[in-house]
């Protein structure tokens, strides 16, 4: 079923069309626009780096936290625009016959196009910071996908239950400051005792956000064991992300 | 006129219902830690064994008072709800026409909503592409279809979705009390529009509270009363007992 409609022009000169308003509004107000979604991460980089910097004894910390806040930030982000993509969208879900499937594909699409955007200007200061280009980043797009792939699936699961329940999109923006200390992003793993090493590893968070510093930071190819992680943990959620959205998506109208 | 009997619309034994989530967080809780006792949605029907046939050519009305269901049969025959029970047959295009001004958007340009518009209605840039001129023509927009929307007036935002809705070149129009938009002039245009439709064959359903309209435009019509159809005849008889519900 998702197959077919996936291949269905009409649906997805929809998707593109909601992806591409969803992206020219994000900019079409605002005088500076680009720079505001550079700004985030740059505030916050220079809060980790002077707080962080002599707890983190490595070479070019500068380097490694903000390849590590660039992903951060895009994660949780478009996670919680796929989230309320349901909510935002409710007058054309009720009246609009479109297969809801296509707002949080939009969101995603839209979530992914602003990150290469911006990704334009990361580099300059990143290559201003010591990034050395590496065939390794090539390794960068389809890592890319299985991110989105797992950010989908999980924006769609809690994005079903929260057209139920209001809470989540709360409970979510409450919780995602405690995953951001959970990941290594402001530390190096290395600065966690060995024994409660494996601590971090139960954060599905910790092997998307290594495998974009093994990239950007390491100019290494991510490990195999990450990717292979990674890439279970997007199957995973996607399936029961697309499964939770079927199965309650005849509810949307009545609820939304 | 002579009445056409191909039937385009069919319902046959159709339940709708709606899937409430009642009681907050507390079931939420109840739900996850008794797995398999608790259903996380209730059940309620908004629309119980409903049998209809429309023809084709016929102007048909649908009366009730509000929260009848109404406007839930005009969403399950545009598709956007799938019924529980039953089947509903539809032998032609659609186009529904269920609130206007739905999806666009104030911050970008006239021109920038229809392609917007278009493509949420499931066209390919091809089929907006050819169509384009069209609308423009049509919503009488001039040089303000390059204007942001925001700095419309209401009557010219109807104008612009109105226009959208109704290029489709429709066989089956569904009309939730959306004439009554933009100025009176406007307002003609569009009943003129929608008579031209009919013209070439199409099929309208009707909903509104101005009995007046219905009964200028519509042949039959049906009563839709606590969910379900209550009575099916003339637009006299249906309006007549219509009034009869307000009566007490």
């Amino acid at each position: 079923m998702p197959k077919t409609i996936l291949l269905n022009p009409g649906f997805r000169n929809a998707v593109l069309s909601l992806a591409v308003k969803t992206i020219k509004l994000r900019y079409k107000n605002s005088f500076l626009g680009l720079f505001w979604s550079m700004l985030n991460p740059l505030f916050f980089l220079s809060i980790i780096v002077v707080v962080f910097k002599h707890v983190n004894h490595i070479e070019n910390f500068a380097l490694y936290a903000l390849s590590g806040l660039i992903f951060w930030n895009f994660i949780s982000a478009s996670i919680l625009q796929v989230l309320t993509s349901f909510i935002d969208n409710a007058p054309i879900l009720k009246s609009i016959n479109l297969h809801p499937l296509s707002f949080p594909l939009s969101a995603m699409l839209a979530a992914i196009f602003n990150l290469l955007l911006s990704l334009i200007p990361f580099f300059i200061i990143m290559f201003f910071l010591g990034y050395k280009i590496d065939y390794s980043f090539l390794a960068f797009f389809p890592y890319l996908i299985i991110t989105a792939v797992f950010v989908l699936g999980l924006g769609m699961f809690f994005g079903t239950i929260n057209v139920y329940f209001r809470d989540i999109q709360l409970l979510w923006t409450t919780i995602i400051p405690a995953f951001f200390y959970f990941t290594p992003i402001a530390y190096t793993p290395e600065l966690v005792p060995e024994a409660q090493r494996f601590l971090l590893k139960l954060n599905p968070f910790y092997y998307f956000i290594e495998s974009f510093h093994d990239i950007f930071f390491r100019s290494k190819f991510p490990s195999w064991e990450n990717l292979g992680i990674s890439a279970l943990l997007a199957s995973i959620s996607i399936v029961l992300g697309y499964a939770a959205f079927n199965k309650y998506r005849k509810g949307f109208i009545s609820n939304i | 006129m002579m009445e056409n009997t191909t039937p385009m619309i069919r319902l046959t034994d159709v339940d709708i219902c709606f899937y409430v989530q009642e009681n907050g967080f507390i079931s939420m809780k109840e739900f996850f830690l008794n797995p398999g006792k608790y259903k996380l949605l209730q059940k309620s029907f908004v629309l119980k064994n409903i049998n209809l046939q429309i023809n084709k050519g016929e102007c048909f009305a649908l009366l009730g008072k509000n929260g009848s269901g109404k406007s839930t049969l005009l969403r399950a025959l545009s598709g956007i709800i799938t019924p529980d029970k039953g089947k509903i047959e539809l032998f032609g295009a659609v186009a529904p026409l269920l609130g206007l001004g739905v999806g666009l958007e104030p911050e970008l340009t006239g021109l920038e909503n229809i392609n917007l518009s278009c493509a949420l209605m499931g066209m390919t840039k091809a089929e907006i592409r050819k169509t384009l001129p069209e609308i423009i023509e049509f919503s009488e927009l001039g040089e303000a279809v390059n204007w942001q929307v925001k700095r419309y007036s209401t009557g010219m935002m109807s104008r612009l979705s109105f226009s959208i809705a109704i290029v489709m070149q429709p066989e089956i129009l569904l009309i939730d009390e959306v004439l009554s938009v933009g100025d009176l002039g406007f307002q003609h245009k569009c009943l003129k529009k929608v008579m031209e439709i009919k013209e070439k064959g199409a099929t309208i359903i009707f909903v509104s509270h101005n009995f007046d309209e219905v009964s200028n435009m519509c042949t039959r019509a049906a009563l839709v009363n606590h969910g379900t159809v209550e009575f099916i005849g003339t637009v006299e008889e249906v309006g007549e007992r219509y009034h009869k519900l307000f009566e007490n």
